[in-house]
């Protein structure tokens, strides 16, 4: 297991009465992708701002590369690159020009070009950013955290509001970074996201870090259920009746159960063999990383929305 | 300070400007059209009092010189009136302010008056609107030549001369008057609403966010952006010094001086632009509180109109302004170059910038918490 490369203790950040943050404390390892999950106002933002220096917190200790955030922020910023919430930039600047002007502003000759093909801008170099779509803008915005080419890169929701086209470019793109060596932080409100492009997510909700691990981990620790959907015949839901399991008729004739574990699963095939009950298809699955979460949050994905 | 870094932010803000048509027309187009305007209202007034009637009725040889005296004086436009129509209901469908009626007779009284002097003077009657202060300068003028009819008629040389010297340079218009102040406006508007408008977009956008994960320190973005205003205001200087000298035949002494003093005022209006937002969050707000301090500013420091021709109090005011010392500073710089206005207005305008300035330096943060 490599070294930890951000480290925060019992990290407290208060607006007036709101405890924005409340005592979180966690590790990043060098070379990871660590993703916060978490609903709207969990504190997401207001951590990781803290961590990149922007933001004061009001109490606790924040390490990154082993110096404070408090006291090092010049030394920090030169080796953090920042995507932060809803990235944007000067309207009136093509992307080739803010990648530049961006670049400048870390003395930085990178390659500017291959930043931008990097994220498949290569085609938009010369539009103005106002006339870029939404999902083109973000991706500007991460091409401007790449131009010092960071050791650590934060994304605060990178993929939010982007089609599913999109998106994938972006994990693509994640991906790549990760393979490069370069630790990623990564704030989400997207399981599936967290699921596929995390190696620790802590789950966060109301300035408090409730769960981490990496994905699987959670889902072995947390999910208390296995799900059975089965499609078929008539008389399906009477085995999870004698059985006493929880059941539930979805569209289209099938019926899931939730199974406590793999004798019961068992214990399902042989009544329906017993009963001489047809199927069209059996679906063993455990639970995700959603269920795990709504069940350890107790809220939506967009639910909540603060205190 | 990096120069990379201030002239990267710099060339961003310039694409800016030439890629936004809000403020190339204000930077270029407004001052341009401030100086037609007032060049046209104020052109004419200082030659020409407008139109004078007269009605004569005796149409003799001394009516004829008077209305030739009048006429050649070429400060009015002179309208005869036929002597068949009536004068009180001319005046007020024609909304007349001065009427002369030269009676029947007057030149036989005038030759009568030459035989026996004790004689009573001939008398013309001037119908005219008390009200209408046009009317009563056209009166003045009036009774100047009028006088001078007098003396050469009587033969007699004055006792009293005058010499009529302009105190300020050679030919002094108008135009000189209000160009520096144009300009002091001009440059007023760019440098606080500029200012505002940059910090209130970067704000709203979160570039702020963003800018405050670069290395680019606030001092660096800040020189970049007084260097921005600086070269905004030299826009706006040429447009009007342009605009002046090409139609209005203004002739300005461009001199040291002036720069002195758009300098000075870019950093005091810039610094209230960024006091501004940072004690005015939202961007309504801000605009507003920009349009509060500039706008009793405009008319109140001598933009348009002397400050002497305002009463006793508001004069006081207008000396609490810092525009009213670019106006004063300009003004002598390129009008008739008092050293010691320049001096007093240059100190007083630098003090006041560089308080307002190093305040809004010391006050804003890019940590915005
Ligand atoms: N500057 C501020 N002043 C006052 N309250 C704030 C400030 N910034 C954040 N908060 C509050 O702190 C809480 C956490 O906000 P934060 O932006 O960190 O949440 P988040 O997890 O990033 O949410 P989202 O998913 O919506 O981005 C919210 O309740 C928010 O209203
Ligand atoms: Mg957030």
């Amino acid at each position: 297991m490599s070294e930890s490369v951000i480290s925060v203790e019992n990290l407290v950040k208060l607006y007036g009465d709101l405890r924005a943050v409340d005592d979180i404390s966690f590790e990043v390892r060098t070379g990871e992708v660590f993703a916060f999950l978490g609903p709207n106002g969990a504190g997401k933002t207001t951590t990781v701002e803290i961590i990149e220096t922007i933001r004061n917190a009001t109490s606790g200790k924040v390490l990154i590369f082993g110096m404070d955030v408090r006291k090092n922020r010049t030394e920090i910023i030169k080796r953090i690159g920042v995507l932060p919430q809803e990235f944007s930039s000067f309207d009136r600047l093509t992307v080739e020009e803010t990648v530049r002007y961006f670049a400048a502003l870390f003395e930085s000759d990178c390659d500017v070009q291959h930043l931008i093909n990097l994220v498949n801008l290569g085609k938009h170099r010369n539009q103005l950013y106002t006339n870029l779509s939404g999902g083109l803008k973000q991706r500007v915005g991460i091409a401007v955290a790449l131009v010092n080419d960071p050791e650590i890169v934060f994304l605060d929701e990178p993929t939010t509001g982007l089609d599913p086209r999109a998106r994938h470019d972006v994990w693509d793109v994640i991906n790549g970074l990760k393979k490069e060596g370069k630790t990623v932080f990564l704030t989400t409100h997207y399981m599936e996201e967290a699921e596929v492009l995390a190696d620790t997510v802590a789950i966060i909700s109301r300035g408090r870090i409730i769960s981490t691990g990496s994905p699987s981990e959670l889902i072995d620790k947390h999910s208390t259920s296995i799900h059975v959907t089965i499609k078929g015949g008539m008389g399906i839901s009477s085995v999870a009746e004698a059985m006493g399991l929880q059941w539930e008729a979805k569209n289209g004739g099938s019926v899931v159960m939730e199974a406590r574990d793999n004798e019961q699963i068992l214990e399902i095939m042989m009544r329906l063999k017993e009963k001489n009950i047809g199927y069209d298809s059996i679906d063993i699955r455990k639970a995700n990383l959603e269920e795990v979460f709504l069940k350890l949050t107790g809220e939506g994905l967009s639910g909540g929305g603060g205190h | 300070m990096n120069s990379r870094r201030i002239a990267a932010n710099f060339n961003a803000n310039i694409r800016g400007f030439y890629r936004n048509k809000a403020t190339v027309f204000f930077v270029v187009l407004f001052p341009i059209l401030l100086m037609l305007l007032f060049g046209m209202i104020f052109q004419d007034t200082g030659e020409n009092m407008g139109p004078l009637y007269i009605q004569d009725m005796d149409g003799g040889v001394h009516s004829e010189a008077l209305i030739n005296a009048l006429n050649s004086s070429g400060v009015f436009d002179v309208k005869l009136v036929e002597p068949g129509t009536d004068a009180d209901s001319y005046i007020t469908a024609h909304h007349v302010n001065t009427f002369i009626v030269i009676p029947e007779g007057f030149s036989d009284s005038v030759n009568m008056r030459f035989l026996n002097r004790s004689l009573p003077a001939a008398n013309i009657t001037i119908l005219y609107d008390p009200g209408n202060s046009a009317a009563q300068q056209k009166i003045g003028v009036i009774t100047q030549i009028i006088n001078g009819m007098n003396m050469a008629y009587s033969g007699s040389q004055p006792f009293v001369g005058i010499d009529a010297v302009p105190s300020v340079s050679d030919d002094y218009k108008y135009i000189d008057f209000f160009a520096p102040g144009i300009i002091a406006m001009s440059v007023m508007t760019s440098s606080l609403f500029g200012t505002v408008g940059m910090n209130i977009e970067l704000r709203q956008k979160g570039i702020l966010r963003k800018l405050a994960t670069t290395p680019i320190t606030r001092s660096e973005w800040l020189v970049s952006n007084i260097l921005y205003q600086f070269i905004m205001a030299m826009i706006s200087f040429t447009a009007i010094i342009l605009v002046g000298v090409v139609i209005f035949g203004l002739k300005p002494h461009l001199n040291g001086y002036l720069f002195l003093f758009i300098i000075l005022e870019v950093f005091a209006f810039s610094g209230i632009g960024m006091l501004i937002t940072r004690f005015v969050r939202d961007a309504d707000g801000a605009q507003a509180a920009a349009n509060a301090i500039m706008f009793p500013m405009m008319f109140l420091s001598g933009t348009f109109f002397p400050v002497e021709m305002m009463p006793d109090l508001l004069q006081k005011v207008a000396r609490l302004l810092p525009l009213y010392y670019v106006n004063e500073g300009l003004r002598s710089a390129m009008v008739d170059m008092n050293l010691n206005t320049i001096i007093e207005s240059a100190v007083v305008i630098g003090v006041f910038g560089v308080v307002v300035f190093i305040l809004g330096v010391l006050l804003t943060s890019w940590k915005e918490d």
